[in-house]
This record gives structure tokens, sequence and C-alpha cells, in this order.
């Protein structure tokens, strides 16, 4: 069993890279950052990633595609903090909690809407909706939760 | 789990499923869902172990106190049909 006290390391060293760069960390830096041999980093990052299953790595690969909030492999729900697009969140809803993780700045979400591509933007601050336009956004569920809807709840 | 500028946007949408009538949620209930304790957390060193465990509660008391106790939204089986 993985020590938890390494996973808690490992999940906020991977949280922090996507925060300050937008993307996150390979494992071979994972495992330097965390002062443990490369060999040991397709491990760890396995290992954090059976810890938080709503993130995935893209198939096939040991690079990280989803972290929620945020995504590494770019989606259309764009994130703007201090002016600058660097970050991509998971998915719509997702997009709402990424406030958190830049405590007392504005966190603009842009997407195109999916029916009509004309852009769905929200802004929020700690938490609270400040800008929605239009102002009539809403929300979709699209395959509802749990496994037995079949679909990749995320979409 | 997307985003629209307003319902008739959503329903218009190519891959929208007749089912997901029920899967509409304002922006205010949105950021409450996604705005439990928890998430306030994810900067701790101790997310993970600490935080992390909580949200499924969190997310199901959310979302029964804004009335989305179906199923679909609990992640729930459906019931069997007879």
């Amino acid at each position: 069993m993985p020590d938890a006290q390494l996973m808690d390391r490992a999940f906020q060293r991977i949280m922090r890279s996507l925060v300050d760069t937008g993307r996150a960390p390979h494992y071979a830096e994972l495992a330097r950052a965390l002062a443990r041999p490369a060999e040991d980093g397709p491990a760890l990052l396995h290992d954090v990633m059976q810890a938080y299953p709503i993130g995935w790595l893209h198939p096939e690969t040991d690079y990280i595609a989803s972290f929620p909030p945020l995504n590494s492999l770019p989606t259309q729900y764009r994130i703007t903090v201090r002016g600058e697009q660097r970050w991509f969140a998971q998915c719509g809803f997702e997009a709402t909690s990424v406030t958190w993780l830049f405590p007392g700045e504005t966190v603009r979400i842009d997407a195109p809407c999916l029916d009509c591509g004309d852009p769905v933007t929200v802004e929020m601050r700690d938490g609270r909706i400040t800008w929605a336009d239009p102002p009539g956004v809403v929300g979709h569920l699209a395959f509802g939760f749990g496994a037995s809807r079949g679909r990749s709840y995320y979409l | 789990m997307n985003l629209f500028r307003a319902e008739e946007h959503a329903r218009r949408w190519s891959r929208f499923e007749p089912r997901s009538e029920e899967g509409f949620i304002t922006l205010a209930d949105l950021a409450g869902f996604f705005g439990t304790e928890s998430r306030r957390h994810m900067l701790d060193a101790d997310y993970l172990s600490t935080w992390y465990p909580r949200r499924a509660a969190e997310r199901r008391a959310y979302l029964e106190r804004i009335g989305k106790t179906s199923p679909f939204w609990m992640g729930t089986p459906d019931p069997p049909t007879s």
C-alpha cells in the first residue's frame, strides 16, 4: 500500500505544477521533485492516479491528461488568470472549481457553446460568480453520474 | 458536463439525449456543487489523504439540498423497470 504522506506530496507536486505552469509534470520530474529515484517515477505516478481516480492518464501512455479541476490536455474550457490564458479545465463543471486554486484572483472561464459556437464566459473570485455572459449560462450533465450510465461522465 | 448559453442551446446540441433533460443545473448551483468544503483545500498538503475522501459525501449532501436526488445525479443504478 502506498505511503499516504508520499501520496499527499505527489498529489501536491502535480497540482502545484498545473497551477504554476498550466501543465502536469512528467513522472521523471515528479520523482525528482520528491527526491525519489527516477525508476520509481512510473509506479509513483500510477499510485497517485489510482488514489485520485477522477483524473486520468492519456491512454497507453504515462502522461497525465487530466488532473481535475485542471487538464493538461487542452479542452474547450479555457481558463484565464491575471490576463494569462494558460490553463484548461477538465470539463464545464470542474471549471467552476478552478477558482479555489487561485485564491484572491479573478478566474475567467471561456468556452464555445457546443450548440452554436458562440462564447460562454464566466468569471469567479473566491468561489463567487462575478460575471456570466450570457446571464442565462447553464450547466448540463449529459449522461448522468455513475459507471452504470455507460458513458464517460466528463462528456 | 458542459456549459451552454441557455437550456435551449443544450437541447439543440447534436449529442443531446432525451434522458439528460433532467441534467440541467443553474450556474449558481453548479458553483456550490463544485465549491463544497473539500474543494477549498485542494492546495493543502494533506488534501489527498484528508479532504478528498470527504468529497463524495459532500457531493451527495449538496445534491440532496438542491433536490437532485435521482439516480441520474446521485450516480446510483436505475430502478428495475417492470
